[in-house]
């Protein structure tokens, strides 16, 4: 039933499978250089990465400094290191060791010497680098009137390595349209499971039309409100969206959606991670001005939305029509179920 | 009639080099003047579209006057494409550019030096605070410049025409 949308699944690395990597292929490091994450790394790290994790290099989905602590990087599931000496290990007590200059160093790079540039992004703790990858860090806040200012001393950074996956709505496509018209729809995912790349390829796919589902493609717009889902750097998207998606970037979602019903007439809106009050009644407001709505939410699965204080009242008007729930049961991205948000019949 | 020739070529030569030297005068004059509008369009891109500082230097480049070019393309140039340099660095590699163009003195070169230690590495107040002290200071300059240039400019057109005419009469 449930339908993998990732092919590789690298939720199972054995040691062995790591051997085998590790003397097969052998990757140029020209195809490394050109990969925009490595860009915002250390010359020091990308060194690292070269050396030591050549076969991985095209599957690491997070790299995690520590100061004082090793280096960690993730693959899958399967947590790796590599050592002082270059060397790929498993033993992660025995990795590169991040000091604070390193760390200095890295954030002079990845903020390209401008931190007057990212005032907000260090208020909120991440930023947006070309690609549309996602860069994390904690350090010590710097209080203004008892609001957070900026973050200083960074003690913690994490690479989260953003990929697209092109044609992973495939499947999901023809419950969410019918003729010219989409349903609201919710999709439910824990974390990483592949929500925000389901929605973004679910944005293309109705931005552009579907000519086998005879679907015409309708302007979509896109509140997007961490930057997550085009990965909009310097105002321009690192994702494919679709060629009828506007997007307003950076925009807190309840204020970002009225905004975009009055200043682009979408037909679709499309935002992420809703939960506050003030965003269902954004999600009312859409509904009255006629416009269809996408979204996600947090959750394990459809009765634990249900107990949710602020999504009680969603629930019980069905407001959604078409309900996805995701998973990692069979590898990130698993659908597990798509339901009819009136009759909470399962269609799949 | 060949003696009137020499006489007035030893004339134009020694007043052709009396020229250039005050016209540095004049240059400096005039990249003080520059300066101070560079950091005034490089605080617009940092206070205003909050730009990272590889573009907007580079956009500063493209729009200052070409005699203190120098200074922002190669401080553009070195932030893009090495990584692991710092915005300090970058801009003393600019001011070393520009120092090749119009002489500066060290005192000169010290102040630009000190504006680059706080270039890129605070937020937007602190950078502006930088900018606008390090403008009051390139005015101050420009003024000394401008007493400098009105005082020598004169003095090196007829010093030179004056040392033409010396070697012309000795020589006839």
């Amino acid at each position: 039933m449930a339908k993998v949308f990732i092919n590789k699944n690298i939720k199972n690395i054995n040691k062995e499978k790591i051997q085998e990597n590790l003397s097969g292929i052998e990757t140029s490091p020209l195809t490394v250089s050109s990969l925009t994450w490595f860009q915002a790394l250390s010359p020091q790290l990308q060194e690292l990465v070269v050396e030591g994790l050549q076969p991985f290099v095209g599957e690491i989905e997070e790299i995690r400094l520590r100061v004082n602590r090793p280096i960690v990087f993730r693959v899958g599931t399967q947590e790796m290191t590599v050592t002082a000496q270059k060397k790929f290990t498993l033993q992660l007590e025995q990795g590169y060791i991040v000091t604070r200059e390193e760390m200095e160093r890295t954030v002079q790079i990845f903020s390209q010497n401008s931190l007057y540039a990212w005032e907000d992004e260090f208020k909120n703790g991440y930023l947006t680098i070309p690609g549309g990858h996602r860069i994390g860090f904690v350090g010590r806040g710097v209080l203004d009137h008892g609001e957070i200012k900026t973050l200083k001393e960074l003690s913690g950074i994490n690479y989260r390595i953003g990929r697209q996956i092109i044609g992973c709505a495939d499947e999901v496509l023809p419950y969410l349209v019918k003729r010219e018209q989409v349903y609201h729809t919710l999709i439910i995912s824990p974390p990483q499971c592949g929500k925000t790349t389901l929605l973004r390829d679910i944005i293309r796919q109705i931005s552009d039309g579907r000519p086998d589902l005879h679907f015409p493609g309708m302007n979509v717009g896109l509140v997007d409100e961490r930057s997550e889902i085009a990965g909009m750097y310097q105002g321009e998207p690192q994702f494919q969206i679709g060629l009828r998606t506007d997007v307003l970037d950076a925009c807190p979602k309840a204020q970002g959606m009225m905004m975009l019903i009055r200043s682009m007439s979408p037909g679709l809106i499309a935002t992420d991670e809703i939960g506050k009050k003030e965003d269902i009644d954004a999600l009312y407001n859409a509904l009255q001005a006629g416009v269809k709505v996408i979204t996600t939410v947090h959750g394990s699965g459809f009765e634990e939305i249900k107990e949710r204080l602020n999504l009680q009242s969603l629930i019980n008007w069905r407001f959604f029509e078409r309900i996805i729930v995701l998973s990692r049961r069979e590898g990130v991205g698993t659908i597990e179920k798509i339901l009819d948000g009136k009759t909470l019949e399962r269609l799949r | 009639m060949l003696k009137i020739l020499g006489a007035f070529c030893i004339l134009g030569g020694c007043g052709y080099i009396g020229a250039r030297i005050s016209r540095i005068y004049k240059k400096r004059t005039e990249l003080f003047r520059f300066l101070q509008n560079g950091l005034a369009l490089l605080e617009t891109e940092i206070n205003y579209a909050s730009t990272p500082l590889p573009l907007a230097l580079e956009r500063v480049g493209k729009k200052i006057n070409k005699d203190c070019r120098p200074l922002f393309v190669k401080a553009a140039a070195v932030l893009q494409e090495k990584k692991g340099v710092t915005a300090t660095e970058a801009w003393e590699a600019g001011v070393t550019a520009l120092c090749h163009e119009v002489p500066l003195t060290e005192e000169e070169k010290e102040l630009l030096f000190i504006f680059g230690h706080g270039l890129g590495g605070s937020d937007k107040e602190e950078q502006i605070k930088n900018i606008v002290l390090t403008q009051k200071q390139l005015n101050l300059l420009e003024k000394v410049a401008e007493e400098e240039q009105v005082r020598n400019q004169k003095m090196w057109q007829y010093l030179s025409f004056s040392i033409g005419a010396v070697i012309v009469l000795i020589l006839i």
